[in-house]
């Protein structure tokens, strides 16, 4: 018997193996670099995807009232989502912000006509708890691009401010802070989170202070640095060492937090308060 | 009276291609079919025969000229009221049974609700469908199919019927019942108007026929009178008419 | 309009028969119920993205079954040679065309009822609430959206010989109308002469599809849309139905069938 195709069907074979499991082993370490199967599936686009999905969860916000692309690109300013604002203006009402709750003239008798089918009044969820319509969106867009940021610190916001959901959003944040370990955001978050939501008063000083090393390290060298929020989080660290008597700190915190602010009298007025509290001359 | 009249028929394809010339499939055909009679309607491949049929049935306009049934002209939809047709092979809703198709077919024609049920049976089981009338068509061979398109063009008891070789593909007794009920409908005095190239049973089955070639009428009459003329049968009638060599 | 009826009949029939509308409705329910079984931050009582993943496959299904059911029916009926015993009886083409759109019209009815009825057990089952009139509302609208695409279709299936390039055709037609129609008017804003102008023609002359598109309304819980509307939504849908109609019918009633 001629022993050669055996030999040949042999190698075949054995090839055929070693191709596949280093090929298995290659497709592997991409998913889970990739972390999600979105990646497998979507590859770069899944950004975009994620960006949709997070302007869903603003729209949602809205009940479903949303400017197109089309009424974007006439508007001046586009570049934050509501959602996003209502996180900036923490603690004060996110009505506030500038928008009209009538609905824009109509351009033609069909613009008039179809108003009557798409939402076209300006809305907020109004009932107690319907910002829970929001997550799932937020959770999509995280899942198609965990380096999102944005995604992270807005759900969390509504999980414990709205929803009293506090170990879902720590959840979430730690989520987060797997997929994007450097985010001073997200430990700024996650120290607002401790601070207000469970008074751990030194895990919150931990975490903040940590965001402030971040911050130093990544935002402090660029010629036009994140000043907002790197304030946020001195006058969050600020706030808590008040709230903890250690006012000396408190005084350290609010005198950086003076050197980046918009407003520095007002940051003055506090340093004043304190030193007043201390006894000290102003 | 005339069932069927034919009057200087000219029918004309214009295809959509630049260039290409137009195609005469009728030349000025002329021709009456008078109650009562079996007519043949014969003719090579391509002589027009199916053109002059599509005319009849409404499916292509003439060019020029008129066809007429029962004095109607066959442009407007009641003309077709009173014929029965059964084309060549079996188009059928394939997903009905043969009962549905009737009753479907029974609704076209209008025919009372009290009425309807009782055609079907009958022409069911004329055509020996009547073991087979829940299942659907296209579980049926394809004699049975060609019987069920017969049932179809006989649920309006048609005064005329269009049958467009209605032998073509059967085995001898699925032609020897066409031939039966063709007789029958004779016999009730409704006239037939068929297309065939067996031409033994034209010869059998036919009062009268015409012979077209290229568009144009060649001949026209009694089978007897043909037969009785030409002194040989209708096959070597029909080679001589269109001019092919006979057989050695 | 018996005979109109009897055509409608068989095409209902032949919907039933055909497996087009069970999968895709048993594809609907498997894919919200995929999306519903996620766990979401536990909490079992979102609802929102759930009814509008629900209507999204009920949208597209209707699409589907609307322009794949009617764009094969007069090209089945030539390639099956159907046509030719069915025209042999005392039939007009104006009543055949018109059998075979009020056919396709109900058949689709009749699938957007039960994906409604399912749709409304899904959000009923998280919502606890039944706004039954607003989702007739919004059914009646779909439904009325899908009579100006299956006329639109049907003429398509007399100018294109494929009903698959009849179907994709009136796919991009559709969605084309459904994304952007509503923009078109601020798309010409910014164009110059005579662009502007021609868009905006454009704009005037399509069908606003979207107009019946009412999905944010029922997901976000909006109010009922005023009745009045309805009816003008209504006349407008009749309008272009009639239209394509009319159009398939002038294109269709002299030609010739061989």
């Amino acid at each position: 018997m001629n022993p050669a195709p055996a030999l040949l069907a042999a190698l075949a074979l054995a090839t055929a193996l070693a191709t596949g499991g280093r090929l298995l082993a290659w497709q592997t370490e991409r998913a889970q670099d990739a972390g999600s199967v979105f990646d497998l599936l979507l590859g770069e686009s899944r950004r975009a995807f994620a960006v949709h999905a997070f302007l869903k969860a603003d729209a949602y916000y809205h009940s479903g009232f949303y400017p197109s692309v089309f009424d974007l690109a006439q508007q001046a300013d586009n570049s934050k989502t509501h959602l996003q604002e209502s996180i900036k203006s923490a603690g004060a009402e996110h009505h506030d912000h500038d928008h009209d709750a009538k609905p824009a003239k109509a351009r033609d008798w069909l613009e008039a006509f179809g108003s009557h089918f798409f939402p076209s009044q300006h809305r907020h969820l109004e009932k107690f708890g319907d910002e829970r319509e929001i997550l799932p969106w937020l959770r999509l867009a995280a899942e198609l691009d965990p380096h999102r940021i944005e995604t992270y610190t807005v759900a969390a916001f509504w999980l414990r401010d709205r929803l009293n959901k506090v170990n879902d959003a720590e959840q979430f944040l730690r989520e987060g802070l797997r997929a994007n370990p450097q985010s001073y955001e997200i430990l700024y978050e996650l120290g607002r989170l401790y601070a207000e939501n469970n008074r751990d008063v030194p895990r919150a000083r931990a975490v903040l202070e940590l965001a402030v090393e971040r911050w130093l390290k990544q935002e402090a060298p660029k010629a036009d640095p994140d000043k907002l929020g790197y304030g946020q989080i001195l006058a969050q660290l600020a706030d808590l060492e008040e709230r903890a008597g250690n006012l000396d700190r408190a005084l350290a915190h609010f005198a950086r937090l003076k050197q980046v602010s918009p407003a520095p009298e007002t940051v003055q007025k506090r340093i004043d308060e304190l030193l007043a509290r201390q006894g000290r001359p102003r | 009276m005339e069932t069927l009249t034919i009057d200087n028929l000219r029918v004309e394809y214009r295809s959509r291609a630049v260039g290409e010339p137009v195609k005469t499939a009728v030349k000025g055909l002329n021709l009456r079919v008078a109650q009562g009679e079996v007519f043949g309607f014969l003719g090579p491949n391509g002589a027009g025969k199916t053109s002059t049929m599509n005319v009849l049935l409404g499916f292509v306009p003439p060019t020029s000229g008129t066809a007429r049934l029962f004095g109607v002209d066959v442009r407007e939809p009641i003309a077709r009221q009173r014929i029965g047709y059964l084309p060549e092979q079996t188009y059928y809703y394939k997903f009905l049974t043969a009962e549905e198709l009737l009753r479907f077919y029974a609704e076209i024609f209008q025919i009372p609700k009290a009425e309807r049920s009782q055609r079907i049976d009958a022409v069911l089981k004329l055509v020996e469908l009547d073991h087979a009338r829940t299942r659907q068509i296209k579980t049926y061979s394809k004699g049975m199919q060609q019987r069920a398109g017969l049932a179809q063009s006989l649920i309006n008891n048609p005064d005329l019927l269009i049958l467009d070789e209605p032998t073509s593909g059967l085995d001898p007794i699925g032609r020897m019942k066409v031939r039966e009920i063709i007789q029958r409908l004779k016999s009730e005095g409704k006239t037939v108007f068929f297309s065939s190239h067996e031409l033994g049973e034209v010869e059998t089955v036919c009062d009268r026929i015409a012979i077209l070639h290229q568009g144009e009428l060649k001949t026209e009459g009694r089978v007897s009178d043909l037969l009785r003329e030409h002194g040989t049968n209708l096959e070597q009638i029909f080679l001589k008419i269109i001019g092919h060599p006979p057989p050695p | 309009m018996n005979t109109i009826w009897a055509l409608a009949k068989i095409v209902v029939l032949e919907m039933v028969r055909r497996k087009d509308f069970y999968v895709l409705f048993i594809l609907t329910v498997l894919l919200t119920g995929t999306a519903g079984s996620v766990n979401l931050f536990n909490d079992n009582s979102i609802v929102r993205y759930l009814k509008e993943i629900c209507l999204l496959l009920i949208w597209a299904a209707s699409l589907v079954i609307a322009i794949t059911c009617t764009a094969r029916q007069i090209p089945a009926e030539r390639e099956q040679r159907t046509i030719f015993p069915l025209l042999a009886k005392p039939v007009t083409r104006a009543q055949f065309l018109l059998g075979k759109f009020l056919g396709c019209w109900v058949a689709t009815g009749m699938a957007l009822l039960v994906f409604y009825v399912f749709f409304g057990i899904v959000s009923a089952s998280r919502e606890q609430h039944w706004p039954v009139l607003n989702y007739l509302q919004a059914g009646l609208l779909h439904w009325l959206m899908l009579a100006i695409v299956i006329a639109l279709t049907l003429l398509g299936s007399i100018v294109f010989a494929a009903p698959s390039s009849n179907g994709t055709i009136c796919f991009v037609c559709t969605a084309g109308i459904l994304l952007l129609g509503r923009h078109l008017n601020k798309v010409a804003l910014g164009l110059t002469e005579p662009l502007q102008s021609l868009l905006y023609g454009v704009y005037f002359a399509i069908p606003h599809l979207e107009l019946f598109d009412v999905r944010d309304l029922i997901t976000h819980n909006w109010d009922l849309i005023p009745w009045g509307m309805m009816v003008l939504a209504t006349l407008y849908a009749a309008a272009y139905t009639a239209f394509f109609l009319t159009a398939a019918w002038l294109i269709f009633r002299r030609r010739p069938l061989n």
